[in-house]
């Protein structure tokens, strides 16, 4: 039998009781979000009540942009970018956890222009964070353009880039299999690192499409990866080659973890492929503009007027696509 | 069979008692590390009423728990205002015996096992989930997770987490689960709908007071002091859950209860005023921690249930305790678990379940509390066998007897001798 449960990236943290709060619509809170008993269903170790009251009714402060020097610029390809940012310790220390993400905008565009990225390696020795960017749009052909020695706008931190999180913290001392595709490789690297630390043994199915370059792979040979390099995608499903690699594996080995990150339509394939049995984590690709769960962006609708606000809101990914509303 | 119970108080060990001694496999979740909840402050039994209940229990068959209250008592037999001959159970001993016991009766206990949902088809619970998303199947569902807290119950009605003994911050909050299969709680309301009552009694930490205070207290079990009289708060007695203990007395005097710890008969009391009192000069708290500053907040999750402790609209859930109605105390919440224990195997089997009559104090508590429940009024008392509005029903009733013989005569003669301790499976 399935539950599924919430949870709120943000909860417990500075930035937690958030506006959601302020307006009725906290994530987990009954209190919170419109009853006036406690039901606490997705209860995460603090009463979020509580500290909204403390603190005289109000939420608390939203995170703020701060102004970082870009220490390196990487062009690898036409369309990829590595940048690495001198950061304040704190924020460095802050976004060492998998699914951590930033808003990165150029400090001359208003804030429409706030892009979000996740972070392929944070360093709370050196201060610095490196992020991976591949030309897509607007917002990113703007970052392009930034240079070596420039000020960056960045506004963190974020943790909700990946979904079943607590998958990837409660794998310990198996077998798991990451599968990325693309710009994917950037954000499964911390989740490596921690499933590493973890005491697994970690076996990376690589799609580089449309990238040639094999950016990333440093970090893979660092924490021990048996790598196997494949298609993952024909024309909108599972390659057949991809499909054989993953049965073998999966017949051969004990997996206790199978993390995606790659476009929703991989991750959507892949859900249906294995048919549930194993724990499942992957990359959260919700549009986001705030970050805050305020604009809109991120809030996926699904049956009987559920409203998912993906930019904080945790979920199991077999509850990312069940029951929603595409129109 | 199999019976699940929820919770972890009195009223949850009582059930599983019961439902094991029927014939069901008995297992009990219960969310934080020890058993008997609120009864690890408690310790007050037979006093006035209860003493009748208490005979009546073991007189049904379901005396367990009382004998090893009796056992566990360090005083016997004492008088404090308005109450007669209590016993004081030790409140630092009588947890790991209950456990012990319930054990050896080969009840399967599930600690630090938050339950937050139930599944269910129709009118039937299927099985109940915990915070870690795991199922449990069973065949009958006993809900006996009280009516206390959490914190941000406490904070709305009351004066915030007070560090109670339910340790909600640390353990996580209770979860409703008779509102998660959709059935609504009722709530107690301490004056004009103002919800939710606050917990009677603090516990001070022995070494904290005079010495002279405590080898008075070890002694004969009660200690009262005078309350400065620019300090007496009568106002204070009515926000109390333990309207038995509202009495003007509880407002001019501290009375002090040899439970193992101190045990403070009120809700709460400033530290500062309480360190103007003679002997507590250098007193602190040990239950709740903040007892400076308030008290658990209780009633706020009332299940509604037929006489046979079902809960109404469900077939296979039933209820105890303080889930169960507006009691007060263990012997109320031993006297509700024991009933629905039984009843929860009786409805299974497709037995006609147990309604004790109202010639029994026991039945009678629970059909009154019941009806009382219906009226806006009756919301706004307590109901308990050691005093106020019930206590004073039985005296006129003519129910209340300190006769062993007596009420073992009264259960003979309504053919219910040992009637909870038959197997039935």
């Amino acid at each position: 039998m399935d539950y599924e449960f919430k949870d709120c990236s943000d909860a417990g943290s500075e930035y937690c009781p958030c506006h959601l709060a302020d307006s009725g619509e906290c994530i987990l809170c009954s209190q919170l979000s419109g009853k006036v008993f406690c039901d606490c269903i997705n209860w995460k170790g603090v009463c979020i009540y509580n500290e909204y009251t403390l603190n005289a009714n109000k939420a608390n402060k939203m995170r703020e942009s701060c102004q970082c020097k870009i220490i390196k610029k990487e062009l690898l390809e036409d369309n990829l970018v590595l940048f690495t940012f001198k950061v304040p310790h704190k924020l460095a220390g802050e976004l060492v956890y998998p699914g951590s993400f930033i808003f990165l905008r150029n400090p001359k565009t208003v804030e429409y222009y706030d892009t979000p990225i996740s972070i392929m390696e944070a360093d709370s020795e050196l201060n610095t964070l490196k992020v991976a960017i591949e030309k897509r749009g607007i917002k990113s052909k703007t970052l392009f353009k930034m240079e070596e020695g420039e000020n960056i706008s960045i506004k963190a931190p974020y943790w909700n880039g990946i979904l079943g999180l607590k998958n990837v913290y409660n794998a310990k001392q198996g077998t798991v299999v990451v599968v990325c595709r693309g710009i994917g490789i950037a954000p499964s690297i911390p989740a490596i690192k921690k499933l590493h630390s973890n005491g697994n043994r970690i076996i990376v199915i690589l799609d580089r499409n449309p990238f040639n370059s094999e950016f990333g792979e440093e970090y893979l040979k660092d924490y021990g990866a048996e790598l196997y390099k494949c298609s993952t995608l024909n024309q909108g499903s599972l390659s057949e080659e991809f499909k054989k690699l993953l049965t073998n594996i999966l017949s051969t080995e004990s997996i206790n973890l199978i993390h995606c990150d790659g476009p929703d339509i991989l991750i959507y394939e892949l859900l249906n492929f294995i048919d549930g049995g194993i724990k499942f984590s992957c990359c959260n690709n919700a549009k986001m503009c705030c970050g805050e769960g305020i604009c809109g962006t991120c809030s996926t609708r699904y049956k009987k007027h559920v409203v998912k606000r993906l930019c904080k809101m945790q979920v199991e990914p077999k509850y990312i696509f069940k029951g929603r509303r595409l129109i | 069979m199999k019976v699940i119970v929820i919770g972890g108080g009195w009223s949850v060990c009582s059930a599983a008692i019961s439902a094991a001694k029927a014939g069901a496999e008995v297992e009990i979740f219960e969310k934080t590390d020890m058993l008997l909840g609120l009864g690890n402050v408690g310790g007050i039994m037979r006093n006035n009423g209860r003493y009748t209940a208490s005979q009546e229990l073991i007189n049904l068959g379901a005396g367990d728990l009382i004998n090893i209250t009796d056992e566990y008592s360090r005083h016997k037999n004492i008088d404090f205002p308005g109450h007669k001959h209590a016993w004081l159970y030790d409140v630092n001993k009588i947890e790991p015996v209950v456990r012990r016991h319930l054990k050896e009766m080969g009840i399967k206990l599930n600690m630090i096992s938050r339950i937050i949902d139930v599944e269910k088809y129709k009118d039937e619970i299927i099985g109940i989930f915990n915070s870690q998303g795991e199922f449990f199947k069973g065949d009958a569902f006993i809900e006996t997770t009280g009516s206390t807290g959490p914190m941000g119950n406490c904070l709305r009605y009351g004066n915030g987490c007070s560090m109670c003994i339910l340790r909600c911050p640390a353990f996580g909050p209770r979860v409703s689960l008779s509102s998660r299969a959709g059935i609504a709680d009722l709530q107690g309301e301490r004056d004009e709908d103002v919800y939710g009552a606050f917990s009677g009694s603090c516990k001070l930490c022995k070494e904290s007071i005079d010495e002279n205070i405590i080898k008075e207290l070890e002694e004969k079990g009660v200690v009262v002091l005078k309350v400065p009289e620019e300090d007496v708060n009568l106002d204070k007695l009515k926000a109390k859950v333990c309207q038995q203990y509202a009495l003007k007395e509880f407002a001019e005097n501290i009375v002090l209860l040899d439970t193992g710890h101190v045990k403070l008969m009120t809700s709460y009391y400033p530290l500062e005023k309480l360190r103007k009192i003679k002997g507590l000069e250098s007193v602190k708290y040990i239950d709740p921690y903040a007892g400076g500053k308030g008290n658990s907040i209780r009633y706020l999750s009332v299940a509604p249930r037929t006489d046979d402790m079902r809960v109404k609209g469900m077939n296979n859930l039933f209820c105890a305790g303080e889930k169960s109605g507006l009691f007060v105390g263990h012997t109320e919440a031993i006297a509700t678990g024991a009933i629905a224990g039984h009843n929860s195997v009786r409805n299974y089997l497709g037995i006609t379940t147990l309604v004790l009559p109202k010639t029994t104090v026991v039945g009678d508590l629970i059909f009154y509390a019941n009806e009382k429940m219906k009226s806006k009024m009756g919301r706004r008392n307590r109901y308990t066998f050691a005093g106020a509005e019930y206590f004073k029903r039985m005296q006129e009733l003519g129910l209340y007897s300190t006769d062993d013989e007596e009420i073992k005569r009264r259960i003979e003669k309504l053919n219910l001798i040992n009637v909870l301790d038959q197997k039935l499976i």
